[in-house]
């Protein structure tokens, strides 16, 4: 019967419609493990825990939580089977997710969300407020949550930014009302994905990506089905430089979409945070390194199969008066790419996941996005050509390395460089990219030129890299300082025989002793 | 009102760098009979002859679970008791045996109690007043419950429970008794001073709401009540004033707010714009300056309103107390010393470090005069 049912959906779409083999949802587990303190108050009604919704690392620290604080022993089996389950009943639908999914991803140096002043000290100035962003509750639960903040962190209320106020009574009775009509429990968009089906990953990709002080890369996926609702994954994937970043992962989907894979990638041993996208037609999220989740890379990925469609071209940029050698990622792609007028392509060579291209660009080609047509598909703005670098720009533009020491390891600041042009109309200008730049560091202002930051902070390498130093008290420094400070990062571009430079701004700073899965 | 943060840190940072540096154990070099009273985790407690800077007495305190934090003295000197046990114990030690003499554990099985460093001794030394902050731990719930203050006798042994509770604000970080034994202070969102016996508010006055005009609210939190050398309590308190010309957010000054525990009288004299963090202060019983001690440590003439001297100090320092003739400035708290300066000139006279080197956090420096 069961089968049969499958046999007719795998008739009835495209082959990535399939839905993912998702067993209805189990709640025995979450029965034997949480209900002799939450009560099962209705049939697969857990008391607090059937109250709120949350991303599968908000889930996670609530069972890192519940292990820590109240004792809860789970063994592997129990703990996935807990985690699906409460990822599946209790999970926030791809839209919801959207606009904090940088928190998940661990993207360095990005902005938390703006939820106004008020909201910004009561409750981001100990976490982000993306954690609060990723998870719904009506304001009973808000307000539980109040409690117990401060029933286990009494001091709370006494710490800086908190003893200013009066915490107690914003965070009771003015916040559960704010925080429940953003984030409410009960949504259209999740009763609508919470009762749909959902697109499998299985099948082959194309993946394009960039890796911040690595460059850009591309190349293929194919991924198979694992057990009853695990994925396996296999990468063949280059750099520009041509260096192979290959590898393979073992992954879990998780509310039909949270891609969550353990990867090797090239040298590394790597966490996936990616989304397939509502449709099932795109995976895309970021890598990153395991214990050092501040280095890793943009992974955008789309179905092998399909209209012909032109996804990236690698680099984007293009200079005008010289050649430059391109990847073109796409289906479907031909022999003929076109860039527009001035723009010549020779050498075409068909690749598993696009072309490649040597492409002349004239002198006097016009500056500006370019369109890119293959095979019929166009991609309005895959290129820009440039005859001159307006602006680099250093991003991110304000940047936190921590020290290592002991048992913490140093974190690391990636910067780069990113050209400019201007144009009409445009008043950022348009975007090149990242840019091959070198690097250097200066004081960030008097009080950091006094103390010595260069010296003491760490060092930068000619990727952008900044390794920061060890943790103080180093008895060279003035009161055995530690080794945190100001610096300005500098880093150069080369354009013809003139250099373009951008500026940022570096904080050095104390080691973090805990690194929670959404900060 | 901000703190320069990264100077914060980096003071912050060369403080552990005291941990490493082994100080010189000090001399004899005064003729005081003081006798000092620290603690250091884990559950250590320390007698200290001030004048020859060494240890009379190490005891340890039962049950302290590795946290301590204020200090207080019976009247008598004879009983030292410690906040112990993450907030949630009282400890009363007497200091001649070590033997536990009082103990109030706060919590109670489903209801978890912590004192936020408030609790004082009544003149008379028969009761202990003590905020506390309940919170109730359900199945799957906690839920957050009104602080009180409870008072306890001090003859109730190592079980002792509270005699009578009331209603407290939040957020008060001490308690000081009044000398007349009739009322005690509680330092909060404001001064509020409430009646021992049945716990009536008698007052609220000038913290948020402070007369001090030009001034913005003002920040205060203060954990070392010491007043034995004056009956006064001196403290930092830090805000922004308006300077005409100046600034639109105004200036960052630091005040001193003063309690008179005699007479209730309140004032708030400005010394400095901000120029250095100042965690406790002390005034003097014989001159008209009062000591304040974080990353330097810093003199200020209160007579006039203004600075009169500061140096720096080779780690931080917490807390702060004075040598009952005035003239030894007594450091201690943050790390595992304590030091000697003299209280003139600032300069350092000697420094005692305890053995081990335990990290003494946030435990006040008390002195007890014996002539
Ligand atoms: C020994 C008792 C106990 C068990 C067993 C237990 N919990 Fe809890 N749980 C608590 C208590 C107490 C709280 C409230 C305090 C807190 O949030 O830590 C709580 C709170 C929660 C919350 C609300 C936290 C929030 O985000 O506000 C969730 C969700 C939760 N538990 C999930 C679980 C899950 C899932 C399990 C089973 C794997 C579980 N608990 C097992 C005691 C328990
Ligand atoms: C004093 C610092 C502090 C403040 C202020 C603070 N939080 Fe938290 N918050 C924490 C800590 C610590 C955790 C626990 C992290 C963990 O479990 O590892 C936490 C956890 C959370 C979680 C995850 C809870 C779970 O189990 O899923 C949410 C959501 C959250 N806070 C929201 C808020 C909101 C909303 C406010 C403002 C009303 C706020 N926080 C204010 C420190 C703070």
């Amino acid at each position: 019967m069961k089968h049969l049912l499958l046999r007719c959906l795998v008739l009835l779409g495209p082959a990535f419609a399939l839905p993912a083999l998702a067993a209805p949802p189990d709640p025995s587990a979450v029965r034997a493990h949480c209900s002799g303190c939450h009560r099962e108050s209705s049939p697969g009604h857990f008391d607090r825990i059937s109250d709120m919704r949350k991303t599968p690392e908000g889930w996670e620290m609530t069972l890192f939580r519940m292990h820590q604080v109240h004792g809860v022993v789970l063994d592997d089996d129990a703990r996935t089977q807990v985690l699906r389950y409460l990822t599946s009943v209790g999970g926030l639908a791809p839209a919801e997710a959207a606009p904090a999914r940088f928190a998940l991803e661990r993207r360095p140096n990005v902005q938390d969300l703006s939820l106004g002043d008020e909201m910004g000290v009561m409750c981001g100035r100990c976490h982000s407020l993306a954690r609060a962003a990723l998870q719904r509750r009506d304001a009973p639960e808000w307000l539980k949550l109040a409690h117990t903040h401060v029933g286990q962190w009494p001091t709370l209320e006494y710490q800086q930014s908190g003893r200013d106020r009066f915490w107690w009574e914003s965070a009771t009775k003015e916040l559960p009302a704010k925080l429940a009509a953003l984030y409410p429990l009960d949504t259209p968009a999740w009763r609508k994905w919470s009762a749909g089906t959902h697109a499998s990953p299985v099948g082959r990709w194309l993946v394009w990506g960039h890796a911040p002080g690595r460059g850009d890369y591309h190349g293929t996926a194919v991924i198979a089905a694992r057990g009853t609702d695990g994925y396996s994954a296999t990468y063949t994937l280059t750099y520009a430089d041509g260096t192979a970043l290959n590898g393979t992962s073992k992954s879990v989907v998780y509310t039909g979409y949270e891609w969550r894979g353990s990867a090797t990638l090239g040298q590394d041993d790597v966490r996936e945070v990616y989304a397939l996208s509502e449709d099932g037609a795109r995976l895309s999220g970021r890598w990153f390194v395991n214990g050092h989740a501040e280095v890793g890379g943009d992974w955008h990925a789309a179905r092998a199969e399909g209209a012909p469609a032109v996804f990236a071209v690698l680099p984007r940029a293009l200079r005008a008066g010289a050649a430059t050698e391109v990847v073109v990622v796409g289906r479907g792609l031909g022999t003929s790419p076109a860039f527009g007028a001035g723009v010549t392509a020779s050498a075409v060579k068909a690749l598993p996941d696009g072309l490649h291209a040597t492409l002349a660009v004239a002198a006097d080609a016009a500056p500006g996005v370019r369109p890119v047509t293959a095979g019929g598909a166009r991609n309005a703005d895959a290129a820009v050509v440039y005859a001159k670098i307006d602006r680099v720009v250093i991003e991110p533009q304000y940047g936190i390395a921590r020290v290592g020491g002991g048992k913490v390891a140093p974190v690391i600041g990636q910067f780069e460089a990113v050209g400019y042009i201007d144009a009409a109309g445009k008043p950022g200008g348009i975007a090149l990219g990242p840019l091959p730049a070198s690097w250097s560091v200066a004081p960030h202002d008097e009080q950091a030129k006094a103390a010595e930051d260069v010296k003491f902070t760490g060092t930068m390498d000619a990727s952008g890299k900044f390794l920061p130093a060890v943790a103080g008290p180093d008895p060279q420094r003035p009161f055995s300082g530690n080794n945190v400070g100001d610096l300005a990062v500098i880093g150069t571009v080369k354009d013809g025989d003139r250099s373009v430079s951008g500026k940022a701004h570096l904080v050095v700073t104390v080691q973090r002793w805990n690194t929670p899965p959404i900060y | 009102m901000s703190i320069p943060w990264s100077q914060t840190l980096r003071a912050l940072a060369s403080g552990t760098a005291a941990l490493l540096l082994a100080s010189c154990g000090g001399h004899a070099g005064s003729s005081n009979h003081d006798i000092l009273i620290t603690a250091a985790k884990p559950d250590r407690l320390f007698v200290i002859d001030a004048g020859s800077r060494s240890i009379t007495h190490e005891y340890r305190i039962p049950g302290a679970d590795g946290w301590l934090g204020g200090i207080v003295l019976s009247p008598d000197g004879r009983i030292a008791y410690v906040l112990v046990n993450h907030m949630e114990s009282i400890a009363g030690i007497e200091l001649s045996s070590g033997k536990q003499v009082f103990r109030a554990d706060l919590s109670a099985p489903g209801e978890r109690v912590k004192c936020l460093f408030a609790f004082d001794v009544s003149p008379d030394g028969k009761e202990l007043v003590v905020y506390e902050n309940p919170t109730q731990l359900k199945a799957d719930e906690y839920v957050v419950e009104e602080p009180r203050f409870a008072v306890f006798a001090t003859n109730a042994g190592l079980e002792a429970k509270a005699a009578r509770t009331y209603p407290a604000p939040r957020r008060v970080h001490m308690i000081l008794s009044k000398q007349d034994g009739k009322s005690f202070y509680a330092l909060g969102f404001e001064l509020y001073e409430y009646a021992f016996g049945d716990g009536k508010l008698l007052e609220q006055r000038g913290i948020r709401s402070w007369d001090h005009p030009g001034h913005s609210i003002p920040d205060l939190l203060a954990v070392w009540p010491v007043t034995e050398g004056t009956g006064e309590f001196v403290t930092p308190i830090y805000s922004n004033a308006t300077v005409p010309g100046g600034p639109a957010g105004g200036v960052p000054t630091t005040s001193l707010m003063t309690l008179d525990l005699k007479n209730g009288a309140l004032t708030y004299q400005d010394f400095e714009p901000t120029a250095a963090l100042i965690f406790s202060a002390v005034g003097s019983p014989v001159r008209k300056e009062a000591f304040g001690v974080y990353s330097a440590l810093t003199k200020v003439d209160t007579a006039q309103g203004k600075l009169a001297k500061r140096v720096n100090l080779d780690h931080t320092y917490y807390a702060v107390n004075l040598s009952t003739d005035g003239s030894e400035v007594y450091i201690g708290g943050a790390m595992c010393d304590v030091g000697f300066y003299d209280a003139i000139t600032l300069e350092k006279k000697g420094n005692l470090r305890l053995p081990g080197c335990p990290d003494q956090a946030l435990a006040t420096l008390r002195v007890i005069h014996h002539p």
